[in-house]
């Protein structure tokens, strides 16, 4: 296969913040062994929101876990400052599609449970949970328990947890996957405005086209069988944040051809096959 | 042996009926009670009309005389006391050792490895085949039922507990892993409160398998003080008033054990309910 | 009553069947297996150096290889074969007894909202006196002949057959009875299509917990008041001081236990292949 070059332009030759370099993956399923990941490098500079789109068994997921530290079993070397990535750290935080929240605890609990390792202070830990909780707008739901919340604010929540560790990076596994369209569209707005606000790398991984441009800086477009990086688009300027937006449309677009939807629907296959020669 | 009822089954039932509209008949109040008031008047004109034989079917009024004569002179509440205090402590050193052991099989893999596959099978033995041997190794007497009773406790808190922890959902155990959780954290937060309806169910049936060893104790063992060795009375002298007597008071302590276990299960688990 | 554990966590909603917590582990098979039997083996070791040794007095542990002898000599002259076939006969007959009458009523109690206002109160406080609690009135009325523990056993395995049933027959899903309606189905089809197949695990984790309390109550049963059977074996090696009787009858108990936990959850796994496999 191509080896698709896949490090950014800028910052060659210093190491990046985060640098995925010629990573593959491979499980075994039910005795078989099958590529999750193959050849994939992407580097990620400081304050970068990246997406991540593919189909699903693309592998994104899975190079999120790699990122996190929550295996470790894969060819090639993914490090954070130059330094390998061994294990999870409060450097680098998650959003899970599912919520994840533990439901015996309430919100500010639930929000405070990624404090315990921080070594701060419990006053400390009150300020940053109180702070969080306003930055995603739930300060009335503190004493809520998770089955009390929507789908909506309980992925706040996750959030706020996510990001009260003032984490490094942000990893996002589909993390509005799971929510309606309306609620998908608040929350995404949000979560441009909170990232922002906090000045965190952000890594979003979706299958919603329209989320990646809107988010994006860069937008990496994977292909499956094996998993690998068929090309890396960046989100220039001139594409503003408006849905409607030509250029925006346009790119968006772009993105679904590499991912073999076309908008007209005629050339769809031939427009991959171009693409991949 | 056990009657493993646990009420809060009755809190399960929120689909619809199938079938009719119930029939009108009778006020839905007056229902539970009409079966019951039907029996006890058949009894009743049964043993007036002199069709039973009073030793077999002895008149209500004097099961209920009985009743109060044994109260007032006190004999069957010290016998009832003497019964639960005897099933309390076992049940207690039981679910104690049960929930211990358990949560240790259950954060260790090793440990689960290791005695997993005995506790399985000794958990296939049944409770009562202990009996014999427990009265050749504690004696017939007081030590010897209060440890048949832990055992019949020990056994529920223990496979409840264990199941629970290790029933821990994997997506729990990589948030604790993301979170960078030490294994103090990983119980105190996730495994343990995780566990918590489990445990409990596991404690809630403790609890009515250590009233059914109680009784059972009672029967099989010495006779001692309690509501088994005034059954043993009773059958021995043919005092029916007093067996009916002796049954409604296990009826009544394993309602009120029911009560009780599901009201601190209701409060302790508030974050279950939405 | 220890078997029937098996059943307390089996909820209609949560089926796990007793089976062990299986977590997926590093160890390979091989390992799992030599690890499981450190401890039963380590234990028979140390009780038979300590026989040898003689720091065992033969009225708290006889040595291993009498128990042995007596479980083969049993095995030889019949008489704890013939005592396990007692057992297992009156068993049989009170469970089938016992469970029949219960899914009958089981389900006529699930189906029928008033009848279960009738008779729900009375059961359950019924339901809550221990089974054995019952003996000493039934003994003085039909004696202790194979009726006693036809009556006892048929009743501790009726409670929680019809306790599961009628569970099972009420959570029907909604959507399933509305399919019913719009496809017209009569009462009989509505029973037989809808009702008892989606009851299935419910109905059988009452059976499961029916067998299990059958078997508790037979050894119990046996003790009291026997003269044969495996529980009685017990009760005689205990007044005769001879333990290894006792242990060999106990050590048939166990197995007979294990025997039936592995059949009952064979079945219901080929009963309820329909369902997905995260939810057995």
């Amino acid at each position: 296969m191509t080896g698709p070059v896949a490090i950014s332009e800028q910052g060659r030759g210093q190491s990046h913040a985060l640098e995925i370099a010629d990573v593959s993956k491979r499980f075994s399923v039910a005795g078989r062994r099958v590529q999750a990941l193959s050849h994939i490098r992407l580097a990620v500079d400081d304050g970068e929101f990246v997406s991540i789109v593919g189909a699903s068994g693309c592998g994104k997921s899975t190079l999120l876990r790699l990122v996190l530290g929550l295996d470790t079993d894969y060819d090639g070397d993914i490090r954070v400052d130059g330094h390998r990535v061994e294990r999870p750290g409060l450097d680098r935080s998650i959003v899970f599609q599912e919520h994840r929240l533990l439901p015996w605890l309430n919100v500010e609990a639930n929000v405070a449970a990624a404090l315990r390792q921080s070594g701060l202070g419990a006053a400390e830990r009150g300020e940053l949970v109180r702070d969080h909780l306003h930055l995603v707008g739930l300060d009335q739901f503190a004493k809520a328990y998770p089955a009390q919340l929507s789908g909506g604010m309980a992925q706040r929540v996750a959030i706020a947890r996510a990001l009260v560790t003032k984490p490094r990076f942000l990893l996002l596994d589909e993390p509005l996957g799971a929510l309606d369209a309306l609620t998908r569209l608040r929350l995404q707005d949000e979560l441009q405005r909170i990232v922002r606000h906090e000045g965190t790398t952000a890594v979003l991984v979706t299958h919603d086209v329209d989320e990646a441009v809107y988010l994006g800086d860069r937008i990496v477009i994977m292909h499956p069988h094996p998993g690998r990086i068929a090309t890396i688009l960046p989100v220039t300027d001139a594409v503003s944040r408006d849905r409607s937006d030509p250029n925006f449309i346009r790119l968006r677009d772009e993105v679904l051809s590499w991912l073999g939807v076309s908008r007209t629907g005629i050339d769809a296959d031939a427009e991959l096959a171009r693409r991949s020669a | 042996m056990s009657l493993i009822t646990i009420a809060g089954r009755e809190r399960l039932s929120h689909t619809a009926p199938i079938g009719p509209p119930p029939s009108p008949f009778l006020g839905r109040h007056l229902r539970p009670l009409a079966v019951p008031i039907a029996l006890l008047a058949i009894w009743e004109l049964l043993a007036h009309a002199g069709v039973a034989d009073p030793r077999f079917l002895p008149p209500l009024e004097e099961v209920v005389a009985r009743g109060v004569a044994e109260f007032s002179r006190g004999g069957l509440a010290f016998n009832l006391l003497a019964s639960l205090e005897r099933d309390l402590i076992g049940f207690v050193c039981g679910s104690v050792a049960g929930i211990a052991l358990g949560l240790a099989i259950g954060f260790s893999r090793l440990l689960e490895r290791l005695l997993g596959p005995v506790l399985l099978v000794h958990r296939q033995i049944a409770l009562f085949a202990w009996v014999p041997l427990i009265s050749m190794w504690f004696g017939g007497g007081e030590a010897g039922k209060v440890v048949f009773i832990a055992l019949a406790a020990f056994q529920p808190a223990l496979i409840n507990t264990w199941q629970g922890v290790s029933g821990i959902p994997r997506s729990y155990r990589e948030l604790a892993e993301v979170l960078t959780f030490g294994w103090f954290d990983f119980a105190r937060i996730i495994a343990i409160p995780g566990a918590l309806p489990q445990i409990f169910t596991g404690l809630h049936s403790a609890l009515i398998y250590a009233w059914t060893a109680t009784v059972g104790a009672e029967l099989l063992l010495n006779i001692a003080p309690g509501i088994g060795g005034r059954m043993n009375e009773g059958q021995h002298l043919f005092h029916m008033d007093l067996l009916l007597l002796c049954i409604l008071l296990l009826g009544g302590v394993g309602v009120v054990f029911n009560v009780i276990a599901g009201s601190l299960e209701h409060r302790l688990l508030r974050w279950r309910i939405p | 009553m220890a078997a029937g554990l098996s059943a307390t966590q089996t909820g209609p909603g949560d089926s796990t069947a007793g089976a062990a917590p299986v977590r997926r582990g590093n160890f390979p098979a091989a390992g799992i297996l030599l690890l499981g039997l450190v401890v039963p083996l380590g234990l028979l070791t140390a009780w038979t150096v300590a026989a040898l040794l003689g720091h065992l007095p033969e009225q708290i542990l006889p040595p291993p290889w009498i128990v042995l002898d007596t479980l083969l000599d049993g095995i030889q002259d019949g008489s704890l074969l013939s005592s396990t076939m007692t057992s297992l006969e009156r068993v049989a007959e009170g469970f089938a007894a016992g469970a029949a009458v219960g899914l009958v009523f089981g389900t006529a109690v699930g189906l029928s909202k008033t009848l279960r206002e009738f008779v729900d109160p009375l059961f359950l406080a019924l339901s809550q006196v221990p089974t054995l609690g019952w003996m000493p009135i039934v003994i003085l009325i039909v004696g202790i002949d194979e009726g006693l523990k036809i009556i006892v056993i048929g009743w501790s395995a009726f409670i929680p057959v019809v306790l599961n049933t009628s569970q099972g027959v009420r959570d029907v899903p909604e959507a399933y009875v509305e399919l019913g309606r719009v496809l017209s189905f009569s009462r009989w089809s509505k029973l037989t299509m809808i009702v008892l197949p989606s009851a299935v695990p419910s109905i059988f984790t009452g059976l499961r917990e029916g067998l299990a309390n059958g078997w508790q109550t037979l050894v119990a049963v046996e003790l009291i008041a026997s003269f044969e059977g495996l529980g009685y074996l017990m009760a005689y090696g205990r007044q005769l001081f001879q333990l290894e009787l006792v242990l060999s009858a106990m050590i048939v108990v166990g197995l007979i236990g294990l025997v039936i936990h592995g059949l009952l959850t064979l079945a219901e796994n080929r009963l309820q292949r329909w369902r997905p496999e995260t939810s057995r």
